[in-house]
């Protein structure tokens, strides 16, 4: 869809498929048409050209009032009413839609409940008498009330000191899981999108340049503009969104148990690599170091004697549990295995110098 | 003693019945400038290109005197209540439709857009949200209001309006410092405490309702 004001085109020719159940995120800098994305989803802005189906309708069919009130919707500023206590703000739509008192106040408890503010101590005090992060728990609180299945958060958190942005963040992800909605959430920062999106776009100009989840963005990025954005050139900043197998050496040969020491020790300094995977014949895979071999070359004959039983990881295991059962287990490497043959090996050193 | 001849005036020139006559001139003149003016505000928030030529008339008005209004409405209604009550009416139209319109449009954009994404109503929000927000902007628009009423109910006196400008309008015949001295002070205390009145109920309006 394409949506312009006057010369300017806010929105140029995106194409965007939401999951159900997902938490999309839609980052870029101001003017990079993110807000304008969110709003024309629940039709705040009509776009030019193009249309946004949800469900397979297109929602120019459906009433803009209908289809806002099955849009759950939260803003940076907030926007709670100033003149009405915290229980009318969050039971405004369920009055207007003739809820019984028992019914909204029920409902209202169990929001306030779900985030985090306790329901006799909240229900009957006016929004000025909130702090800004009380304030926004209300606010999401009134976007749930009706039960939307689609939610559209616009930098929600963008107001807030950043310890306690951290902390709503983190109390979000844990009211993301119970609530299991559809979120399109619009931030301009990096670490937000990273901590909460299932999947990130990145918006320039009005154009979306990438849209991925977190770990493609940051081993694939589409461009210097999103590699910068997000920092791929500073891996360790992402180090728990990596798995064993973004950080692996594949394994390039496969060096049989019974072969010369001394050959073994040739094809290892030729192919560049310090350490291979070497198979027996009861196609048991162990390791072999190439420091180990050259020690011991004198000693042995086979390679398989000079070999270490590896450390197993699986591929897409976490990078850092990973590591943790590495250091537990006193490894100095892992064998990452892919349906029972070696996919590849993850090597402490060779890691920290990828990550930094 | 000062306190015998006040209440000599007092009796003698009827200030009691005079004082209710006064404040219910000015009740009536009040609530229907209030009237007015709200719905002038409401209309020119709905058809906003009108708000400058309807804000200039206003203007107009008031800069026109006052006694000079009133000589004016001689012909058209004749002397008495109702030309009182039409010139106070004319003089509290701005500060009220000014202050409504003003409350009206100037609800915090975030408000209003809050409001349409929950999928509140245009009307709703007007009603629910624009008008309460309003509310201390329109109660100051009303208590400036207040302050013309009481002086305008009083010259109406000297066009036989009743009221408490009928004693003075006698003291100033006769040369009669002492009416003057009582009934000035007593229109000016009233006009204290209408105000004072009108503050307290803006305050609390702005506890209430206001958002900033």
């Amino acid at each position: 869809m394409t949506k312009r004001f006057g010369e300017t085109v806010a929105v140029d020719r995106i194409s965007l498929d939401i999951i159900g159940g997902e938490l999309l995120i839609l980052i870029g800098g101001s003017g990079s048409g993110k807000t304008t994305t969110l709003r024309m989803i629940n039709r705040l802005i009509e776009p030019d050209e193009g249309t946004i189906a949800i469900n397979g309708i297109d929602i120019r069919t459906i009433d803009g009032i209908v289809l806002r009130k099955n849009i759950g919707y939260v803003i940076q500023q907030i926007g709670l009413f100033p003149h009405m206590t915290i229980r009318e703000n969050i039971g405004l739509l369920p009055t207007i839609e003739g809820w019984s008192r028992e019914e909204i106040d029920s409902r209202v408890t169990e929001l306030l409940t779900l985030v985090h503010l306790p329901p006799d101590q909240f229900m009957d005090r006016y929004p000025k008498e909130l702090s800004g992060g009380q304030q926004q728990r209300v606010g999401l609180a009134r976007a749930l009330v009706m039960n939307p299945p689609l939610l559209l958060m616009d930098e929600p958190f963008g107001a807030l000191d950043p310890l306690l942005r951290r902390q709503l963040q983190d109390e979000f992800i844990g009211i993301k899981e119970d609530i299991g909605k559809t979120i399109v959430f619009v931030t301009h920062d990096i670490n937000e999108a990273f901590r909460l999106g299932d999947r990130i776009a990145i918006m320039h100009e009005g154009g979306i340049v990438q849209l991925g989840t977190p770990r493609d963005l940051i081993l694939n990025p589409a461009d210097k503009m999103v590699s910068d954005l997000v920092g791929s050139d500073r891996l360790f900043e992402h180090i728990a969104s990596l798995t064993v197998s973004d950080m692996m050496v594949p394994a390039s040969s496969i060096i049989s148990g019974e072969m010369p020491v001394q050959s073994a020790i040739e094809v290892m300094v030729q192919s560049g690599s310090t350490v291979a995977v070497v198979r027996d014949r009861a196609a048991s895979f162990f390791v072999a170091q190439l420091p180990t071999l050259l020690q011991r070359r004198d000693e042995v004959k086979t390679v398989l004697e000079a070999t270490d039983p590896p450390f197993f990881l699986s591929m897409d295991a976490s990078l850092l549990s990973a590591l943790e059962e590495m250091k537990a287990a006193s490894a100095s490497f892992g064998l990452v295995m892919e349906d029972g043959e070696p996919a590849g090996l993850l090597l402490p050193d060779d890691l920290i110098s990828r990550l930094v | 003693m000062v306190l015998d001849e006040i209440a000599a005036v007092w009796i003698n020139y009827n200030l009691t019945e005079r004082t209710i006559e006064h404040l219910w001139i000015f009740s009536i003149a009040l609530i229907a400038a209030i009237i007015v003016g709200v719905l002038i505000g409401l209309l020119i928030y709905r058809r906003r290109r009108y708000a400058p030529p309807v804000f200039s008339s206003l203007n107009a008005i008031e800069t026109f005197p006052d006694i000079a209004l009133l000589v004016l409405l001689i012909p058209l209604v004749g002397i008495g209540t109702v030309p009182t009550i039409i010139a106070c009416v004319l003089y509290s139209i701005l500060p009220i439709a000014r202050n409504t319109y003003t409350g009206l449009i100037s609800v915090s954009p975030e408000l209003l857009e809050v409001g349409r994404a929950m999928g509140l109503s245009e009307r709703f929000i007007l009603l629910k949200v624009r008008f309460p927000l309003a509310f201390p902007m329109i109660a100051g628009g009303i208590r400036i209001a207040i302050v013309f009423t009481m002086g305008i109910v009083t010259l109406g006196g000297i066009f036989g309006a009743g009221g408490l400008g009928a004693p003075l309008q006698t003291g100033i015949n006769l040369i009669r410092p002492d009416i003057i001295f009582v009934a000035g002070i007593w229109v000016g205390i009233l006009a204290v405490i209408l105000d004072g009145i009108a503050g307290g109920i803006e305050a609390s309006l702005k506890r209430r309702f206001g958002s900033w």
